[in-house]
């Protein structure tokens, strides 16, 4: 943490360095100093209460796929970690790193939002708690100040009977679109109004406006498809090499469907 | 950025390099002259240069040396016995699983790295864990026959 | 005919395998020398320009740094500053122009690669830009900048040129091939199709990255080089320092990856002249970033036209091909020639027409990848018996059947009659992929191609017979992965009757292995492998007569046995013939050569066959396509070694797929905008397709040794039309266009409704 305030923005922040050094490597960023935090053994510890699930920030992908305690609580976790980039990149990156390099081709930020995670944050002005949603603020930005680091993510469990998802659509070496969902289901039917992340197409994920959805029927073809039709405007996806705006947004309807297939294949 | 003296565990022998602190574990091993470990994409894509830190398989070209301080570390000169080869190198001969070459110390690496968390994996096992290998000679399929081959052999054996 | 053979047609496990599986295999990035210096290249940041001032005294100031090379400075030592094996027109380092992004402008050499690549970064480069042309079809326009107001010397030979009528403009290559009254036949047909194709423009992607290491043994030039051509490179060299051929050696052990990729000259002149500037042994390792701004193959468009019968059969073909050979001509001259004789396929076409036009445009030079030609072409010529078919309501591998050549038959006038049984090998895939298909949402497409092998039999090889009877071969051949060393050895074991642990092989070294004119268009087992028999057959007649002096008898009373000689009701082994000869110690050199002559007085040599097809679903939401079943056909004469010959069909096909599915170099404006493997997506694993089935054809048919003949193109030259041809019958619309990503054919599904949709 001193080391943290006395280089500022010349440091980095290194645990898994699959990012931080292919951007060094790239001539795109370049620090001074990197700070290894990986020594700090408590920040890579895994727990959970009742009601939520603490990652240390030098956790990597490997050990959350691999972590007992994360597949019982939150299996749409290690699902999601199992299919991130590679095994190389899964063994070395860290899930708070993810989050903390911001960028947009990333799996974790739409499912973490959906089901209302924070992070710890820790500077010289001490510690604060910020919701994933307000921490990533764009393309390769964040709202972490430049002598902060993030010591954990705090992720709430959801309710006894909610199921969450992840679903995603790869071609490339990122995913081109990823979908979040969190909601109860019961007989078919939402309880409540379900969570609704877009991920990976956008600059940043977008949450779905959903309330019109409260205890809809999730079986009804039509339901469906209005919520595809809102995860379709609720995004700005850019051109790329992974597809032209209006493909990306047709994928972002598919896969709307196909989370709430999931999350219904899951509740039945 | 300075410079240190680190102590690694290589193949299975004590080392001591002094390294800077830039310098990539594919340059430290290289240097060492365990040059099977190959450079290719070098954005941690084609897995041509895997070597195993700690048992786990990383890019050897986007991980630095210094990580290494204390650690175990093996590359494809690691894993044969003397002149006896381990059970997948036969298993890659025998399938006839690569032709330039190139990404097969990688390749074989990942391949033990599965199999000593999963002694036995089905094929779509095989091609989920090896999906960031990329060859480009053989069409992969060779190489999943003989990943499953060698999983049976060391089954066999233990 | 039926020959027994020991090693001949057994898959002799590889002769490199435990070198390759413990890492112990060295390829050039491997190679060092003591005191050797490291070189780093400084790029064009414009596609076309003048070069005003290059200004050098930072970088050469930084620390390492031993010297800063320009163009300039080796056109002020009186070197040639140009290479090309068609065209002189490549500079090693731009002279007063750049003509692509990514070109190299000056070479930074320093005592380490760190100190290289820092110091590169410090070169100042001041432009006055031009304007560019990306497209090939605006390189022909009017108004188009001209890239080559000068041409550059022509230095090519019969195999690789083809004149340079016509070639005004941006046209780099032009070629023309024809014969009948094709608007006659056009006016009296049942059926045109008509359309235009696009296949992409790709980067090979051999893993290991262009590199060299040159330096200046007691005057001799001597580059270790990831080539696959080390003779053609020799002959570049040579000209470059003005040595004699005897003084330039070029060697390229174990190489990474080929395809084409690594034909002619790449990074060995900026290498020799770092070396020759500084008087050090000089290494130069591209990225892959930088191995993509060397070379990629060329894009094509293609109109083409096909004229039918009401009974399916072809009147008449007519094809205007436009290709994009990028800054230099390099290869661009065969590639063109080649899509123009492998875009209409081996069919009896009684008029064709085929003009292809190569263009030059600001974009990175294209040159050979794996097929050349035949991809690019067999997506228009294969795909319209598709189309056709489906107008003319007869199944396609019928069609295909009523046309197709048969075996011993001309279908290019004045070259070798086919050497293959084409219906045979068709009806063979058409039952392994279970044609024409029953299961629901599955569609099969498949195809035949069979190029004329761009491969001048000109070859040579050398066997030494130690005194042990072991054996020693000598080939300038290149081992790419493609597995020669295995076969070459095999072919060697056979002819010599040795056991195969007792061959020895020494290769791809102009210094020390015999003359061989490339390593490309399959032709190693074939031509190569003729050399080595007659190599074989030399030291063997050498031996028996040294076994008539030993032994005191008449050549003639000498017999040949495996691993030695007859004679007098005695059997003795090469060595005690050897040793007997020269009293203590001793060898036997037996030297083979291949012309243009005898078995290869027709070109081609031989036809590389194409015979696969696949099945594959859609999903009908996304449009990515997955590849059910891939069955490919080797039509390879002789299978010298089957499960080699089953590796370079799988390659082939599976590189095929990535073209057919993802690859595609993209130009973004004036620069490229995926040039690294994270964005330039090529097959994984999980692109394997479900079920995999290789078939061998095996009929003796080839002009190699035992009736083989060339693989590890044919494979894949047909897969990029099986894919359009199995998504245009199943959505009833035929994409023209590859890769077919998963948005084209989303697309494509799309353009299916609506024409389905009642009006």
């Amino acid at each position: 943490m001193e080391l943290r305030q006395r280089f500022g923005e010349d440091a980095a922040i290194y645990a898994g360095g699959t990012e931080i050094l292919l951007a060094m490597k790239l001539g795109v960023a370049r620090w001074p100093h990197l700070i290894d935090v990986k020594p700090i053994a408590s920040l890579g510890e895994i727990s959970a209460t009742k009601d939520t699930l603490r990652i240390g920030a030098t956790a990597t992908h490997w050990t959350i796929e691999r972590h007992a305690l994360v597949a019982r609580v939150l299996p749409a976790l290690t699902r999601l970690e199992a299919n991130v980039a590679n095994v190389r990149v899964r063994a070395a990156g860290t899930l708070a790193g993810n989050l903390a390099f911001a960028e947009p081709h990333a799996d974790p930020p739409a499912l973490l939002i959906a089901l209302g995670a924070r992070v710890v944050l820790e500077g010289s002005a001490g510690s604060r708690s910020l919701p994933v949603a307000e921490l990533i603020t764009g393309m390769y930005e964040t709202a972490i100040a430049a002598d902060e680091i993030i010591v954990a993510i705090e992720i709430p469990l959801p309710a006894q009977d909610a199921r969450a998802t992840y679903v995603k659509f790869q071609i490339l070496e990122r995913p081109s679109v990823g979908v979040a969902a969190v909601a109860t289901v019961r007989d078919g039917r939402f309880v409540g109004a379900p969570t609704m992340v877009v991920g990976a197409v956008d600059e940043m994920a977008r949450s779905v406006p959903t309330v019109q959805f409260a205890g809809a029927d999730a079986r009804d073809a039509r339901t469906r498809e209005a919520l595809a039709e809102a995860a379709r405007a609720a995004v700005e996806p850019t051109a790329d090499l992974a597809g032209s705006v209006d493909y990306k947004r047709h994928l972002v309807g598919v896969f709307a469907q196909r989370a709430v297939a999931s999350l219904l294949a899951q509740a039945s | 950025m300075g410079r240190r003296e680190i102590h690694l565990r290589l193949n299975g022998r004590d080392r001591r390099a002094l390294v800077e602190d830039q310098v990539l574990l594919i340059e430290l091993v290289r240097s060492l002259g365990l040059v099977g470990t190959k450079l290719s994409c070098d954005m941690q894509v084609c897995g041509a240069c895997t070597v195993l830190l700690d048992g786990r398989p990383v890019s050897s070209c986007t991980t630095l040396a210094i990580e290494a301080d204390g650690k175990p570390v093996e590359t494809i000169e690691g894993l044969a016995d003397g002149t006896k080869l381990h059970p997948l190198q036969e298993a890659f001969i025998d399938h006839f699983a690569f032709q330039c070459g190139y990404c097969t110390p990688g390749m074989i690496v990942s391949a033990k790295a599965l199999l000593d968390e999963h002694p036995a994996p089905d094929a779509a096992e095989v091609r989920h864990w090896m999906e960031g290998n990329i060859c480009r000679c053989t069409g992969y399929q060779t190489i999943v026959d003989a990943v499953l081959d060698a999983a049976d052999q060391l089954r066999s054996v233990s | 005919m039926s020959v027994e053979h020991r090693v001949a047609g057994t898959p002799a496990r590889r002769v490199d395998g435990i070198a390759k599986v413990t890492g112990a295999a060295r390829f050039t990035v491997d190679l060092s020398v003591p005191g050797m210096a490291y070189a780093s290249v400084v790029r064009s940041t414009r596609a076309h320009a003048r070069i005003a001032s290059i200004d050098r005294a930072a970088a050469a100031a930084s620390p390492g740094v031993l010297r800063v090379l320009t163009g300039e400075d080796l056109l002020a030592a009186g070197l040639t500053p140009y290479y090309g094996h068609v065209v002189l027109d490549h500079p090693v380092l731009a002279i007063e122009r750049v003509r692509f992004h990514g070109e190299p402008v000056a070479l930074v050499v320093a005592e380490t690669k760190r100190e290289a690549t820092e110091a590169a970064e410090l070169v100042e480069v001041a432009y006055e830009e031009l304007p560019a042309v990306i497209d090939a079809h605006d390189a022909l326009k009017p108004d188009a900048p001209i890239l080559h107001e000068r041409r550059g010397e022509r230095v090519g030979d019969e195999g690789m040129d083809q004149g340079e009528g016509g070639l005004v403009g941006n046209v780099c290559a032009i070629a023309r091939v024809g014969w009948g009254d094709v608007e006659k036949a056009f006016a009296g047909a049942h059926l045109v199709v008509e359309g235009e194709y696009r296949y992409p423009m790709l980067y090979g992607y051999a893993m290991e990255p262009y590199n060299a290491l040159a330096l200046f043994d007691q005057g001799d030039l001597v580059v270790y080089s990831s080539a696959q051509h080390v003779y053609m490179v020799r002959r570049d060299l040579a000209r470059m320092f003005h040595l004699p051929l005897a003084r330039v050696r070029v060697s390229a052990p174990y190489v990474g990856g080929g395809y084409g990729t690594k034909s002619y000259t790449k990074v060995e002149g900026m290498t020799a002249a770092a070396a020759f500037f500084t008087g050090r042994a000089v290494k130069l390792d591209l990225s892959v970033e930088e191995a993509i701004l060397t070379t990629r193959s060329a894009s094509a468009r293609i109109r083409a036209r096909s004229a039918f019968t009401a009974d399916g059969m072809l009147l008449a073909r007519d094809f205007e091909i436009v290709m994009n050979s990028g800054a230099y001509t390099d290869n661009s001259p065969l590639v063109n020639s080649k899509t123009a004789n492998r875009c209409f396929g081996p069919y009896r076409i009684p008029a064709l027409r085929v003009v292809a036009r190569s263009m030059f445009t600001n974009t990175v030079p294209s040159s050979s990848l794996r097929g050349f030609g035949a991809p690019q072409g067999n997506i228009a010529g294969e795909l319209q018996m598709d189309e056709a078919a489906a107008k003319l309501g007869i199944d396609p591998v019928e069609l295909r059947m009523r046309n197709l050549v048969g075996p011993g038959e001309e279908f290019m006038p004045g070259k070798r009659p086919l050497d293959a049984d084409l219906r045979e090998d068709l009806r063979c895939l058409a039952s392994a992929l279970e044609w024409p298909g029953a299961t629901v949402g599955r569609s099969i497409g498949l195809g035949v191609s069979a190029s004329d092998a761009g491969a001048y039999p000109t070859s040579t090889a050398a066997v030494r017979i130690h005194s042990d009877s072991s054996v020693t071969l000598f080939t300038g051949s290149t081992e790419l992965g493609q597995g020669s060393r295995t076969v070459l050895s095999q072919i060697v074991a056979e002819e010599m009757g040795v056991p195969l642990a007792s061959v020895s092989v020494v290769n791809g070294d102009t210094g020390v292995a015999s003359y061989e004119r490339t390593t490309g268009a399959s032709r190693t087992t074939t031509i190569t492998g003729r050399a080595v028999q007659e190599a074989c057959r030399d030291a063997r007649l050498r031996v028996r007569g040294l076994a008539a002096e030993t032994l005191g008898v008449g050549v003639e009373e000498i017999e040949d046995t495996a691993g030695g000689i007859r004679a007098q009701g005695r059997e003795l082994s090469y060595g005690e013939v050897i040793e007997r000869w020269f009293g203590a110690g001793g060898e036997v050199l037996g030297h083979g050569a291949v012309r243009r002559d005898a078995g290869f007085a027709q070109m081609p040599p031989f036809y590389e066959i194409g015979c696969s097809g696949l099945e594959l679903s859609v999903d009908r939401e996304t449009g990515e396509v997955h590849i059910t079943k891939l069955t490919t056909v080797g039509d390879v004469g002789f299978a010298i070694n089957p499960a080699l010959v089953h590796g370079q069909d799988a390659g082939a096909a599976m590189m095929g797929l990535g073209a057919a599915l993802h690859e595609e170099l993209v130009y973004d404006g004036e620069q490229l905008a995926n040039p690294n493997v994270v964005d330039y997506r090529v097959p994984r694993f999980s692109d394997v397709p479900d079920q995999v089935i290789h078939l061998l054809a095996e009929r003796r048919d080839g002009s190699g040794p035992y009736g083989a003949k060339g693989g590890g193109e044919g494979a894949g030259n047909t897969i990029g039309g099986s894919v359009a041809s199995a998504l245009g019958r199943l959505f009833g619309v035929f994409p023209h266009q590859l890769p077919a990503t998963p948005e084209r054919v989303w697309r494509l599904m799309r353009e299916a409704e609506k024409k389905d949709r009642p009006r």
